[in-house]
C-alpha cells in the first residue's frame, strides 16, 4: 500500500503560494469582518444576549487583526475586493433577513454556516500552515467553537418555533457555501487544503450543530447535503 | 454501549443502500461525493445474550469505499476511518469495533499518530479491531469443518494465505499450539516477516500460493487473492476446505468445483435474534443472527464490561486472549458459522 503523507513542505515565499494566499487570506479577513458586523447587528435584535454578542463581535475583530498579521508576515497584500465579492451573496441574505426581523435566518447564516465554514477551513489549514499562521489559527479555532455554540444554544432553546425557518434558510444559503468553496478550490489546493476534506469537515461540524439544535439524524443527513449534488 | 464501524463493499453497493434507506441525496452520487461524505449513525442495535443480559449499540457508517484505495484517494480513505472513530466517541460509545477495511487502514497508515480530530482527542482504548475473536472463530471453523468433511487434522496440510497479518499470525499460532496438523504452509508477500513468524512458531514452510494450493487439504484465506492468479481446479486436493476470511466474501464463486468446500470465515451465528437491519444490507444469509466476528467482539466486550482495546496493533494476539474471548463468545451464545458453500456475501439489489 501507498504511504500516507502526514507532513507536507511548502515554499511559503513562492509567488505561486503568495498569489493563492492573497485571496484566501483576504477571505478570512473579510469573513471575520462580516462576523464582527453581524454579531453587532444581532446584539441590537437580541437585547437579552446583547453582552454575549458584543463579546463575540470583539473576538471576531481580534481574529481579523491576527489574520492581517499572517498576510503581512508573508508579505502578501490581501485581495479585499475579491473577498467582498466572495461574501456578497451571504452578506445580502443576512442584511435582508435582518431587515425583515428574521433572527433565525440571521443566526443560521452567521452562527452556523459562516462559523462552520471558518472552523472547517481553519482545521484543514492548521496542519499545512506556516509556523506563524499556525499559532494564530489554533487560537482562533478554539474561539470559533464557542461562537458556533452560541447559535446552537439559542436555536435549541427556540427549536420548535425556529424549525421551519431553519429549513428554509438552509435551503437558500447552504448551496451558496458549496459555490463559494468551488470558487476557491484551486487556491486552497495550492495551500495544501483539499476540497473533499473541506467539504467533509464542514458537513461533520454543521451536521453536529444541527443535531445539537434538535434535528433528527435523517434530517441532518438531508439538510447538510442540501445542494451539494449540484456542485 | 457498543459500536460497530462498517462500510459498504463498493460504490454500486453504497448507491443501492442509500436509495434503500431513503437518502436520495446520497444515492446518485459518484466517488467524489463519498470522499466528502461525513460518518453517520445509521442503526440502533439491541442484543440479548444467552445469559439473558441485554445491551445496546450503534452502527456507524464511515462512508469509506474500497474504490478510494484503488483510486489512490488515500487521504480520503484515512479521514473516513478517523472521522468515524471521532463520531463514535462523541456519541459516548464505550467500545467500538473497526470492521471491514477500517482496522487494516488504521494499521497500514499508522493512524495512531493522528489522535487529535478537530475538537476531539481520540481515546484508542475505546476501540478494538475485533481480530482476536475473528482469529478464534476461524480456528474453530477449521477444526469443526474439517471434522464434517472427514479431514483428519493429524494428516492435513494447512495453508494460511496472509500468514503474517494480525489474524493470519494468530491462526498460525493457535493451529500450531492447539492442534496436531501435519504441516503448516505460510503464504505472505513479505519474506522477512515470514522468517520472523517461522522462528516464533518453530515450524511452518514459506511457500508461494501457486505451489501451496495443490498441497493443501485446508486453505485459510485472510488476505484477498491477488488478481491474475490462475488456479487449475484439477490440481486441488479432494476434499479441500477453503475458509474465506476476506471481505467481501467471494471465494466460492472462484472455487465452485466438486469436492472444494468454501466456508465463510470469521462469521458467527448468535443463538438469539439481533434487533438490527444492517446485516441485511451486507446480505448475510440469516441477517438476524449472522454477523462478522469482529463486530461480535465489541458486543462481547460490552457484555463483559471489558472496556479496553482488546485487539490492537499488529501481531499482539496471544493464545490466552483467544481463549478468553472464546469463552466469552460461547457464554453469550455465539458459535462459528458452519454452513459449507453458503451463498456469497456480495452486494445485490433489493
Amino acid at each position: 500500500m501507498q504511504q500516507l503523507e502526514t507532513t507536507s513542505t511548502f515554499d511559503y515565499q513562492s509567488e505561486h503560494y503568495k498569489d493563492a494566499y492573497s485571496r484566501i487570506n483576504a477571505i478570512v479577513i473579510e469573513g471575520e469582518q462580516e462576523a464582527y458586523d453581524n454579531y453587532r447587528k444581532l446584539a441590537e435584535s437580541l437585547p437579552d444576549s446583547k453582552d454575549d454578542l458584543l463579546r463575540l463581535a470583539k473576538m471576531e475583530s481580534r481574529h481579523m487583526k491576527g489574520f492581517q498579521a499572517c498576510g503581512k508576515n508573508l508579505s502578501v497584500t490581501p485581495d479585499m475586493a475579491f473577498a467582498a465579492k466572495f461574501f456578497s451573496q451571504l452578506h445580502e441574505n443576512f442584511q435582508r433577513a435582518w431587515g425583515e426581523g428574521k433572527i433565525v435566518t440571521c443566526l443560521l447564516i452567521q452562527s452556523l454556516i459562516i462559523e462552520t465554514f471558518a472552523i472547517s477551513a481553519y482545521n484543514i489549514y492548521i496542519p499545512v500552515a506556516d509556523d506563524f499562521a499556525r499559532k494564530i489559527t489554533e487560537g482562533v479555532v478554539k474561539d470559533e467553537y464557542s461562537h458556533l455554540n452560541f447559535g446552537e444554544e439559542w436555536l435549541k432553546a427556540n427549536f420548535e418555533s425556529a424549525k421551519a425557518e431553519l429549513q428554509e434558510a438552509n435551503r437558500q444559503n447552504l448551496p451558496i457555501i458549496w459555490a463559494m468553496l468551488n470558487q476557491v478550490a484551486d487556491d486552497a489546493r495550492v495551500l495544501g487544503m483539499e476540497k473533499d476534506a473541506l467539504v467533509e469537515d464542514f458537513m461533520i461540524t454543521y451536521g453536529e450543530a444541527l443535531a445539537n439544535i434538535g434535528f433528527s439524524s435523517r434530517d441532518v443527513m438531508r439538510l447538510s447535503a442540501q445542494g451539494l449534488a449540484a456542485i | 454501549m457498543f459500536g460497530l464501524i462498517g462500510h459498504l463493499t463498493s460504490l454500486d453497493h453504497a448507491q443501492l443502500v442509500a436509495r434503500d434507506l431513503g437518502f436520495p441525496e446520497y444515492a446518485d452520487q459518484g466517488l467524489d461525493f463519498w470522499c466528502s461524505a461525513p460518518p453517520q449513525i445509521v442503526d440502533t442495535i439491541k442484543v440479548t445474550s444467552a445469559t439473558g443480559q441485554q445491551i445496546e449499540g450503534r452502527y456507524v457508517e464511515s462512508c469509506f469505499l474500497p474504490e478510494m484505495l484503488a483510486a489512490k484517494r488515500i487521504k480520503a480513505a484515512t479521514r473516513k476511518i478517523i472521522n468515524a472513530m471521532a463520531h463514535a466517541q462523541k456519541h459516548g460509545i464505550d467500545i467500538t469495533a473497526l470492521g471491514g477495511f477500517s482496522s487494516i487502514i488504521f494499521e497500514n497508515f499508522n493512524l495512531n499518530q493522528i489522535q487529535q480530530v478537530r475538537n476531539v482527542t481520540l481515546e484508542f482504548e475505546r476501540f478494538t479491531t475485533g481480530n482476536t475473536h475473528t482469529a478464534y472463530i476461524i480456528c474453530q471453523q477449521v477444526v469443526a469443518a474439517a471434522g464434517q468433511l472427514g479431514i483428519n487434522l493429524s494428516d492435513a496440510t494447512v495453508a494460511v494465505c496472509g500468514a503474517t497479518g494480525d489474524i493470519g499470525s494468530a491462526v498460525c499460532r493457535w493451529l500450531t499450539a492447539r492442534t496436531d496438523i501435519k504441516e503448516l504452509l505460510l503464504i505472505a508477500r513479505n519474506q522477512e516477516r515470514i522468517e520472523i513468524l517461522k522462528e516464533e512458531l518453530g515450524c511452518g514452510v514459506a511457500i508461494a500460493l501457486e505451489e501451496a494450493l495443490p498441497k493443501a487439504d485446508i486453505v485459510v484465506w485472510v488476505a484477498s487473492m491477488a488478481k491474475g492468479v490462475e488456479v487449475d481446479p484439477k490440481s486441488l486436493k479432494r476434499p479441500c476446505l477453503m475458509i474465506d476470511g476476506g471481505y467481501p466474501k467471494n471465494l466460492d464463486q472462484r472455487f465452485n468445483y466438486e469436492g472444494v468446500h468454501v466456508l465463510k470465515g470469521g462469521i458467527v451465528e448468535h443463538s438469539l435474534d439481533i434487533d438490527w437491519r444492517i446485516m441485511q444490507i451486507v446480505n448475510m444469509d440469516v441477517p438476524g443472527r449472522q454477523l462478522f466476528a469482529c463486530f461480535a467482539e465489541a458486543m462481547l466486550l460490552e457484555f463483559e464490561k471489558w472496556y479496553t482495546n482488546f485487539s490492537w496493533g499488529r501481531n499482539q494476539i496471544t493464545l490466552e486472549k483467544m481463549d478468553m474471548i472464546g469463552q466469552s463468545s460461547r457464554r453469550h451464545g455465539f458459535r462459528p458459522l458452519l454452513d459449507l458453500n453458503a451463498a456469497p456475501l456480495v452486494a445485490k439489489s433489493f
